[in-house]
C-alpha cells in the first residue's frame, strides 16, 4: 500500500554558495527548469540519440572507410591528419546543432501553448510562480540551457569518437586518418563555442518571437510563425514592389555572420602553389584569424536582445490575463 | 515588519471583500454590482445555477480575470499584487487540471521547490494512505486517484484561503465523501478559510459555515447558515390555510404531493406555527427556492 518517498533528500551544502543555491528565488527557478526537461523530453532524448548514432558510426564504418581511404593513410601527412582532425571536430557537431534548431523551434512554439491546450495552466497559476519567470524559465530552457547542453554534449562526442577512431585504426581496424592535436582540439572547441554564444545572442530575437507566438496564437502555431512571415514577403513584394521584410529576415539570419570575416581568414590562410592557386595548410591556423569580437560590438545584436526582452515582457503580460484554456 | 503588521490587520479584516464587482464578456454580463464579504475561519459555499457568475467570481478572486469594483483578498488586490497573494492562497480549479504528464514525484519536488509553505513530509504520509505510487504519472491514475494527489499537493501547503471550483466534479461517492472528511479533519482550522463552488449542494451542505448564492451575475443571499435558521422557514402548509398563509407574502411556493410548501423570509415562527407544519430549510431547498422566485 504505502510507497517509498521517490523525492531525494539532498546533503546539506554550507557556505556562501548554499546560501545562493537555497534562495527561494534561485530555487523557484532551478525547479521550473527541470520540470521543463520533465515534460519535454525530447529536449534530452534528442540530443543523446544523435550522440549514440555518432558513437555507433565511429564503430561501424569499417567497410566503407577501408575502401575509401585506407590506402591513402599510410602516405597522409602529419598536417593534414591534424587538419582533418580539427575539421572532424567541426563537422561531428553539426548534426548535433541541426538538432538543436529543430528542438529549440518546436520547444519554444509549445511550452506556452501546451499548458493551455492541457489546461494544466490552472494548475500552474495556483502555485505562486509569477508570469516573468514561468515566461524566462522557458527562454531560459531553449536559449541558454539546451545550446550550453549541446555544446558539452557535441565535444564529449568529439572526443570519445575521436577515441574510438584512434583505437580502431592502432588496431588496423581503421584507416589512420586523424592525428590527435591538443593544439588545434582546444581551438576549434573555443572558436565552436564563441561562435556558439554569438549565436545564442543573435538568434535570440527569433526564440523570443516563437516564445511570443506560443502564448499569442490560439491554434496552429508553427503555420503562424511560418506561412504568416511567408505571406507577409509576398504581400510586399506584390503590392508594394519592394523587398524590405525579406531583407531583413534574411539579414537576421546570416548578417552576424559578416562580422566574423572567415572569408578573409581562409584567404590569408591560403599557401600559393603552383598554377596559380592556393592550399589550406592549417585549418587550426584559419580559426585563429576569424574575428570574433566584431559580432559582440555589433548594434543590431544588441538591438535583437532588446526586441527578445520585449517579447518576454509582452508573453508574460498576455499569459498573465489567458484564460481561455 | 511587514508580515507581522500584515497578519494582525488580517486578523481585524475580512479575507475577501468586494464591493461593485463588475465583469461583462463582451456585450454579456457576467457580475453586476456584486458585493459580498467573507471572514476569516468560514467555509464558504458560492453557490449558483450554471453561468450566474461563481467562476467569474473566483477567477476573479484568483486574479485570473480583470474586472471592474474593488476587491480585496487578503488585504491585497487580486490585479496588481496577484504574485503577493498567491504565497497565501491555494485553489483546485478542476480534477483534471494537474499535467497528465508528470509524475507523482515529480509533482511532489515541483510544488516543494516553488512554494515556501509547501510540507513535503505532510503530503507523503498522506500520500502512503492512498494507493497512488510516486512512479506512476498523472495520466495512468483514476479521476479519483488525481484529485487524491491533488488534495495532498494542497493540504501540505499552509495557505490562509483555500478556493475550490467544483473540486470533486465527476468523481464517484466514495471518493467525493472521502475529498471532503480529509478536507475538514486535516486541514480546516479557524485561522484557514476555504471557498467552495458545487452543484452538488446536498453532500455539503453540512460543511458550510456560509452560503452566498448568485444569479444571473448578482448574489441573492449572503448569509452564515446559523442566520438562515433564523430567518428562513418553509410551511407545509395545510389545505384549508392556503389563502391565509399567501397573505403573509411567501417568496416561493411550489406543490409537492398535492400539498402546498411556501418560505417566508423573516417571519415569526409563531405567526406560522398555525399554518401547517414548519421546518427549517435545507441549503438545496433554499437554493431552489431563491432561483426560482421571482422576487428573491
Amino acid at each position: 500500500m504505502s510507497t517509498p518517498a521517490a523525492v531525494s533528500t539532498r546533503p546539506p551544502q554550507s557556505g556562501l554558495a548554499a546560501t545562493w543555491v537555497n534562495h527561494p528565488q534561485v530555487r523557484m527557478f532551478r525547479t521550473l527548469v527541470r520540470r521543463e526537461f520533465w515534460e519535454h523530453r525530447s529536449l534530452w532524448l534528442a540530443p543523446l540519440a544523435v550522440t549514440a548514432l555518432l558513437l555507433a558510426s565511429a564503430l561501424l564504418t569499417h567497410g566503407v572507410a577501408k575502401i575509401d581511404a585506407g590506402d591513402a593513410s599510410e602516405w597522409l601527412d602529419p598536417q593534414v591528419k591534424t587538419n582533418l582532425f580539427a575539421l572532424a571536430q567541426w563537422g561531428l557537431t553539426i548534426p548535433h546543432y541541426l538538432v538543436m534548431i529543430l528542438l529549440q523551434t518546436f520547444y519554444l512554439l509549445d511550452c506556452l501553448y501546451a499548458e493551455r491546450k492541457d489546461r494544466s495552466i490552472l494548475f500552474w497559476k495556483s502555485l505562486p510562480i509569477s508570469d516573468s519567470i514561468t515566461v524566462l524559465s522557458k527562454l531560459f530552457v531553449g536559449g541558454v540551457v539546451l545550446p550550453l547542453g549541446i555544446f558539452v554534449l557535441a565535444l564529449v562526442t568529439d572526443v570519445l569518437f575521436t577515441i574510438i577512431w584512434d583505437l580502431r585504426a592502432f588496431i588496423g581496424q581503421a584507416p589512420d586518418l586523424v592525428l590527435w592535436d591538443t593544439v588545434a582540439f582546444l581551438k576549434t572547441q573555443s572558436v565552436m563555442f564563441l561562435g556558439l554564444i554569438i549565436s545564442m545572442l543573435w538568434y535570440a530575437p527569433f526564440l523570443g518571437a516563437f516564445l511570443l507566438a506560443s502564448v499569442v496564437v490560439r491554434r496552429n502555431v508553427l503555420m503562424w510563425v511560418t506561412v504568416v512571415p511567408l505571406l507577409a514577403v509576398i504581400i510586399e513584394r506584390i503590392a508594394f514592389g519592394t523587398r524590405w521584410l525579406s531583407n531583413f529576415l534574411r539579414y537576421r539570419t546570416y548578417g552576424v555572420w559578416g562580422d566574423l570575416h572567415v572569408e578573409s581568414a581562409i584567404l590569408n590562410s591560403l599557401r600559393p602553389v603552383g598554377g596559380g592557386g592556393g592550399v589550406i595548410v592549417s585549418i587550426p591556423e584559419v580559426f585563429d584569424r576569424v574575428h570574433l569580437a566584431p559580432a559582440f560590438v555589433d548594434i543590431d545584436l544588441w538591438l535583437g536582445l532588446l526586441f527578445t526582452a520585449g517579447c518576454v515582457f509582452a508573453a508574460a503580460r498576455v499569459r498573465r490575463y489567458r484564460d481561455d484554456a | 515588519m511587514a508580515r507581522s503588521t500584515q497578519t494582525v490587520s488580517a486578523m481585524t479584516t475580512p479575507v475577501i471583500e468586494a464591493r461593485g464587482l463588475k465583469k461583462s464578456y463582451r456585450t454579456t454580463p457576467a457580475l453586476e454590482e456584486v458585493n459580498f464579504s467573507v471572514g476569516a475561519g468560514r467555509i464558504v459555499g458560492l453557490i449558483g445555477p450554471n453561468g450566474a457568475g461563481k467562476t467569474t467570481a473566483l477567477k476573479s478572486i484568483l486574479g485570473l480575470t480583470r474586472f471592474d469594483g474593488e476587491l480585496r483578498v487578503l488585504g491585497f488586490d487580486p490585479r496588481s499584487q496577484r504574485d503577493e497573494l498567491m504565497r497565501d492562497v491555494s485553489f483546485i480549479a478542476d480534477v483534471a487540471v494537474l499535467p497528465r504528464w508528470m509524475r507523482v514525484s515529480q509533482a511532489l519536488e515541483l510544488v516543494a521547490g516553488v512554494h515556501g509553505r509547501f510540507d513535503l513530509t505532510r503530503a507523503q504520509e498522506f500520500l502512503r494512505r492512498t494507493d497512488i505510487r510516486m512512479r506512476s504519472r498523472v495520466r495512468e491514475l483514476s479521476k479519483g486517484m488525481v484529485t487524491q494527489l491533488h488534495l495532498a499537493l494542497i493540504l501540505a501547503i499552509d495557505a490562509r484561503l483555500l478556493v475550490l471550483d467544483e473540486p470533486t466534479l465527476g468523481l464517484d461517492l466514495l471518493y467525493r465523501r472521502q475529498f471532503y472528511d480529509t478536507l475538514l479533519n486535516d486541514y480546516f482550522n479557524h485561522e484557514r478559510t476555504i471557498l467552495i463552488t458545487t452543484h452538488q449542494v446536498e453532500e455539503v451542505e453540512n460543511l458550510f459555515t456560509d452560503v452566498i448564492f448568485i444569479n444571473h451575475g448578482r448574489v441573492v443571499l449572503d448569509s452564515s447558515v446559523e442566520a438562515i435558521s433564523e430567518r428562513f422557514v418553509q410551511v407545509t402548509v395545510a389545505p384549508d390555510r392556503v389563502a391565509e398563509a399567501r397573505a403573509l407574502q411567501p417568496f416561493y411556493e411550489r406543490e409537492v404531493f398535492g400539498r402546498t410548501v411556501m418560505m417566508f423570509d423573516g417571519r415569526p415562527g409563531g405567526e406560522l406555527a398555525p399554518l401547517g407544519e414548519l421546518r427549517t430549510p435545507s441549503i438545496a431547498d433554499l437554493f431552489v427556492a431563491k432561483m426560482e422566485s421571482p422576487n428573491p
